[in-house]
């Protein structure tokens, strides 16, 4: 079927691109913690971009899903996908708690958090 | 600074929000295991339940503070014993263990997270502890 085999060539894409943003956010929430500097409202913009594409994922999975032709092992997919969407919000949300150099640190351990997991996310897929 | 008892804010953010990550980690994967093949390896799936359980419970209680730090204390004390034991028998009995819990091999699948954070809970709850609380130890 044509619109699932094009949804199949974005959707391993879309996953790295996740990845990387992921990491990109991630090395920008270091580098702030290194200089003792909390989140700040662009790197939030940032990660709303970064979260935006996860939803298109999500979007882009079900179609899949449902046109017969979805992920190999369902139960973690789904999983590690609905785990990745809370990660950057709750971090975000600590942000606006915390106004020390520690925001940017757990802004950095979310971003690697959703890095990971889309990683396994890509292998979990295939199985 | 942050003030005692505040295990919550400041660099106990960081501990809470590697918690938070490892507990769901673990619920969602026991969670799978039990209902799709607990009969395969009934012991190891079980403990993974177990472990999960610990991890939230030790997220809340450090998350929390104050009133809840003896139940933080309880629940990382639990982890580190928890990995060394399973991580010692994982390695001694692997008739125990056909298939890897959370503390296997020492945390092992988990990047060794899971025997790292109890040690850094630990340090952070002492850390954080009222004065009488520190110099009586």
């Amino acid at each position: 079927m044509l619109p699932s085999r094009i949804l199949g060539a974005v959707w391993t894409p879309l996953a790295w691109a996740v990845a990387v943003g992921a990491l990109a956010l991630g090395a920008w929430a270091g580098w702030r913690a290194v200089v003792d500097r909390p989140v700040i409202l662009r790197q939030l913009i940032a990660g709303g971009v970064v979260e935006a594409l996860m939803l298109v994922e999500v979007v882009v999975a079900v179609v899949k899903g449902a046109t017969g032709d979805g992920p190999a092992d369902p139960w973690t997919f789904w999983g590690y996908l609905l785990t990745t969407l809370v990660v950057l919000p709750v971090a975000a949300a600590w942000s606006f708690a915390e106004r020390t150099r520690w925001s940017s640190v757990v802004l950095l351990v979310a971003s690697l958090t959703v890095a990971f997991l889309h990683v396994r996310l890509v292998q979990v897929w295939v199985g | 600074m942050s003030a005692p008892h505040d295990t919550g804010s400041g660099p106990g953010r960081v501990v809470v929000a590697i918690y938070a990550v490892l507990a769901t980690a673990a619920t969602f994967r026991s969670g799978v295991q039990i209902l799709r093949d607990l009969q395969e390896a009934p012991l190891a799936y079980l403990l993974s339940a177990v472990a999960a359980v610990v991890y939230v419970v030790a997220t809340v209680a450090l998350a929390k503070g104050g009133r809840w730090r003896p139940v933080a204390w309880a629940a990382v004390t639990t982890e580190l014993v928890g990995v060394v034991v399973v991580g010692v028998l994982s390695v001694t009995r692997t008739d125990l263990f056909p298939d890897a819990t959370v503390w296997s091999g020492f945390g092992q699948g988990y990047g060794y997270v899971p025997a790292v954070l109890p040690v850094l809970g630990l340090w952070w709850l002492r850390r954080t502890g009222p004065r009488e609380d520190r110099a009586a130890r």
